[in-house]
């Protein structure tokens, strides 16, 4: 992917209140806020010190991934409720707005997703698409298909102006919103 | 009733900030947010997709239905709120539940479900953090996108201490905390949900929301039912013109790019028995739709930006400004959804300054729409003399405007200028001077006036005054009629013309309008010429594009009233043609260079599109440099005979515009309108200020001297 695009995409997600890391070799060097993680072990500790010591959960992850975290304790979705951290995995990433989007089909991952005050999300930087505009055949193609479907566009996290018009984050979902960018396919 | 909620409002120090502030910041936030967007093209779009959609709702309704049933959604058409409220409360009482948890849907105040609900013991329970403080404070949104933009931190702190049982300090971090552990245990345990829906896709049955706080994704997963209440005009065909409004919605209701969540929700989703409902409501918009004058108005994708930029909704609220729609299209709308009894004081409100239209989604003409909706509400009422009888007979309207020059004669104070009226219309003055009929109008000086020969191939201009310049400002007229021959046309002033009939459009008289407008075209057509100019906007506009939209079925003057249209100019129009002007104007070399800001009128702004010209007349004819203002375009609170039956409106509006005037420091302020010289002048005489108030035309002439 275009490397103008990933940066694009990063500046947008950290402008409305995303935090952006970088996972990988090659990635992140360029950008000095934002963490970035060589080894899984790196990267397991970190999500351990998000959840400080509260539930992780997750909803279902490439098998990769699952290998990276396999240091973490992973509890059930169904525990989201009590969970301080939820990750997960995010299918496409938007440049223009800094949003990813997530497929949320399953009741229990959208529960999970709104509900833990932190939300750490995988995305692979192939992924990234200039505008929304760019994901909407697979979009209308999704819309289209059989059967019943829900995915969110989210764009950094929870957030409200509703007292006084003072912007306060994390009304409702989740407080924190960690992008975890992955390089390659 | 209205009056005392108007003052109330008004003297609401908390709201009329909030207000105000928001005023400033949005136009600043909206315009960061379209940086790179092209406005005028996305609404465009969006207005001919949804039109073309309205021309066939029913269809539309009818294979989103088929699309959504077939993802497994249960869908409900309801044609009246009482329908709908009876649907929603079955669904309800087939679970067997007695809780609902609402994320933000304005068609569930238009319904009132809660209402309904909670006389049937539903409790219900408002999630949006906005909506949830009004609906514990029993009130209504003042704002579509910010409900309760009228609270301040404090009052929430009540609110909440006093449903929490705890006491809650007002900071507003702690505030939003408090609501997030509250509303938490309502999701927890609410049994069925339900939400809006910002748009709905027909070839999918497939429905969008837009949320910044995540409780639309908790409404709709956590209770194992879900009720979509969604009004049928946010059916659009497909993905692709749901991504326009996407697109065109946060940026012009906050000044976001995208909202924190966007949600796309096609049917129930699966695994343990969970159930969809989707209510569509009629309520009115099928008829609205089918009916060409006014269908226009369900283009509307409720951004709420109209209400965000209109000056009478920043001084007043949405609580006056409005009935459950606010702002601009809620006065349009209230009639179809809530009867024509609840909009007849609201539509009044308005004062046409077009602002509304210069800003919507859906590129409505929302003032245009109000004002037509006066026309189908109106009611005989105390202007009815007036404008029947008195304003179709040219002479007898003429003689009255003279009589008033004997009667105001008491009123006037030694700088000659009126101070106090008496009894009901002194409310009129308590702020600003006003000044006094002319003894003699212009256009019986005119007559005394040498006619100059004109140059042999001069261009020929008749003037059409205006009545306010022409009996309380004859010397702009003069200085008009000076500049434009001294810049080469020939300037001839035909006696016979009249009143061009707005004031009878705005209060409804519309058969009045149309008879005005026929004597007038026939008076400007009688004569040869190439142009025919008007040194006050709201004329301009009335000749070029209100006479043509009245006559437009009239088979004889449908075409005339092109034809004058064609060549009807503003004064700066004109005027601008001769730039740079030859020979000069000013024989004696170059004279010191005035310093002078300008106010846009708004009917010459945004009804005619002219704002370039003035400033270009100023530069070159009239050496002027410009300092502009802040919200130079705002309206001054003039309205004509608004400022007479609001004048506490009026006269809020007119104060943010002093303020600005003021703030440039400069000491001279040039209009192109005599209504605005009028509300503006007299706002600054009464407050002390030498600004002076001129016409364009008055410095150019001066100029020449
Ligand atoms: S025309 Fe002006 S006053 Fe009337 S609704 Fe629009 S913005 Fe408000
Ligand atoms: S009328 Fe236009 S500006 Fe007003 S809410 Fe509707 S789309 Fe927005």
């Amino acid at each position: 992917m275009n490397e103008t695009t990933v940066e694009k995409f990063r500046v947008a997600a950290q402008m409305i209140g995303a935090e952006v890391h970088s996972c990988g070799s090659g990635l992140g060097t360029a950008n000095a806020t934002g963490r970035h993680f060589s080894t899984s072990n790196e990267l397991s500790f970190f999500l351990q010190e998000l959840a400080a010591g509260r539930s992780i959960c997750a909803s279902t992850l490439p098998e990769e991934l699952q290998a990276h975290l396999s240091g973490l304790v992973v509890s059930d979705l169904s525990t989201a409720a009590d969970a301080t951290l939820c990750i997960s995995f995010a299918d496409a990433g938007i440049a223009a707005t800094g949003s990813i989007l997530v497929q949320l089909t399953d009741p229990a991952e959208r529960a999970a997703t709104a509900l833990a005050t932190k939300h750490a999300v995988f995305l692979r930087t192939s992924s990234i698409v200039p505008t929304l505009r760019d994901l909407s055949a697979s979009l209308k193609a999704q819309l289209l298909g059989a059967g019943p479907t829900y995915f969110s566009i989210t764009t950094g996290p929870s957030r409200t102006a509703d007292i006084e018009r003072v912007l306060t984050i994390g009304v409702h979902g989740p407080k924190e919103l960690h992008i975890l960018l992955l390089e390659g396919e | 009733m209205a009056d005392k909620r108007i003052n109330t409002n008004i003297n609401n120090t908390f709201l009329r900030k909030a207000l105000k502030n928001f005023a400033t910041a949005y136009p600043i936030a909206r315009a960061k947010a379209f940086e790179g967007i092209d406005f005028a093209a996305l609404r465009h779009r969006i207005a001919v997709s949804k039109l073309a959609g309205l021309q066939r709702l029913p269809e539309l309704i009818a294979q989103f239905t088929a699309s959504a049933e077939k993802s497994g959604a249960i869908v409900h058409f309801c044609r009246t709120p009482e329908d709908a409220n009876r649907t929603i409360h079955a669904i309800i009482q087939s679970k067997n539940a007695d809780f609902l948890v609402k994320s933000k849907a304005m068609t569930s105040e238009e319904i009132e479900l809660n209402h309904y609900l909670e006389a049937r013991g539903v409790r219900c329970l408002e999630t949006d953090l906005g909506e949830w403080i009004i609906q514990l404070a029993g009130e209504r949104p003042s704002h579509m996108v910010m409900p309760a933009i009228h609270k301040n931190k404090e009052e929430v702190a009540e609110l909440f201490s006093a449903e929490i049982g705890q006491e809650c300090p007002a900071e507003i971090p702690f505030l939003v905390e408090a609501a997030r552990n509250a509303l938490r245990r309502g999701f927890l345990s609410g049994q069925v949900g339900m939400s809006g829906a910002n748009v709905a896709m027909a070839d999918s049955g497939a429905m969008a929301i837009l949320t910044n706080e995540g409780n639309a994704r908790l409404v709709t997963t956590l209770p194992k039912t879900h009720i979509a209440l969604i009004g049928v005009e946010k059916i659009v065909p497909s993905l692709d013109e749901a991504l326009d409004i996407i697109d065109v919605l946060p940026k012009n209701a906050t000044g976001q790019k995208l909202t924190s969540y966007l949600s796309f929700i096609k049917g129930p989703t699966v695994g343990d028995d969970r159930e969809l409902h989707i209510v569509l409501l009629d309520n009115g918009r099928t008829d609205l739709a089918a009916n060409p004058d006014f269908q226009a108005a369900l283009q509307c994708v409720k951004c709420g930006a109209c209400a965000n930029v209109c000056p009478i909704y920043e001084i007043v609220g949405g609580h006056v400004f409005g009935h459950i729609y606010v702002g601009g299209i809620g006065l349009v709308l209230t009639p179809f959804f809530h009867g024509f009894d609840k909009a007849e004081e609201i539509l009044k409100l308005c004062i046409g300054c077009r602002k509304c239209n210069e800003v919507c989604a859906a590129e409505i003409d929302i003032e245009g729409l109000i004002v037509d909706l006066r026309d189908k509400i109106r009611k005989p009422f105390g202007q009815k003399f007036m404008f029947g009888t008195m304003m179709k007979n040219r002479k007898l309207f003429h003689t009255a405007l003279r009589a008033a020059y004997l009667a105001q004669k008491p009123f006037q104070s030694a700088c000659g200028r009126i101070r106090h009226l008496p009894l009901i219309l002194n409310r009129e003055t308590a702020n600003r001077s006003l000044p006094p009929i002319a003894e003699i109008p212009f256009r019986d000086l005119i007559l005394k006036r040498k006619v100059l020969p004109a140059p042999a191939k001069a261009e020929k201009v008749l003037f059409y005054s205006g009545c306010l310049a022409d009996f309380v400002y004859p010397e702009m007229c003069s200085d008009t009629v000076e500049s434009l021959e001294k810049l080469g046309y020939s300037v001839a002033f035909p006696q016979e013309q009249s009143c061009c009939g707005i004031p009878a459009r705005y209060s409804g008289e519309m058969d009045v309008a149309r008879e005005m407008a026929k004597l007038n075209i026939d008076v400007l057509l009688k004569e040869e010429a190439d142009f025919v100019v008007t040194i006050c906007p709201t004329c301009t506009m009335s000749i070029t594009h209100d006479f043509v939209k009245l006559l437009a079925d009239d088979p004889l003057y449908a075409e005339r009233s092109k034809r004058l249209a064609a060549k009807t100019l503003n004064y700066s129009e004109l005027a601008a043609r001769k730039i740079p002007p030859s020979p000069p104007l000013s024989k004696g070399g170059e004279t010191a260079k005035q310093v002078v800001t300008y106010h846009d009128a708004c009917h010459l702004k945004r009804g005619c599109g002219v704002f370039e010209e003035p400033r270009q007349v100023l530069r070159e004819l009239a050496n002027a440099e410009i300092q502009e203002m802040s919200d130079c375009d705002k309206c001054c609170g003039f309205g004509g005979s608004y400022s007479i039956k609001y004048p506490e409106i009026s006269q809020e509006v007119l104060k943010n515009k002093l303020a600005n005037i003021n703030e440039t420091g400069v000491g001279i302020l040039a209009v192109d309108c005599p209504g605005c010289k009028l509300q503006i002048e007299g706002g600054l005489e009464a407050s002390g200020s030498k600004v002076r108030v001129e016409h364009t035309a008055t410095l150019v002439r001066e100029r020449m001297e």
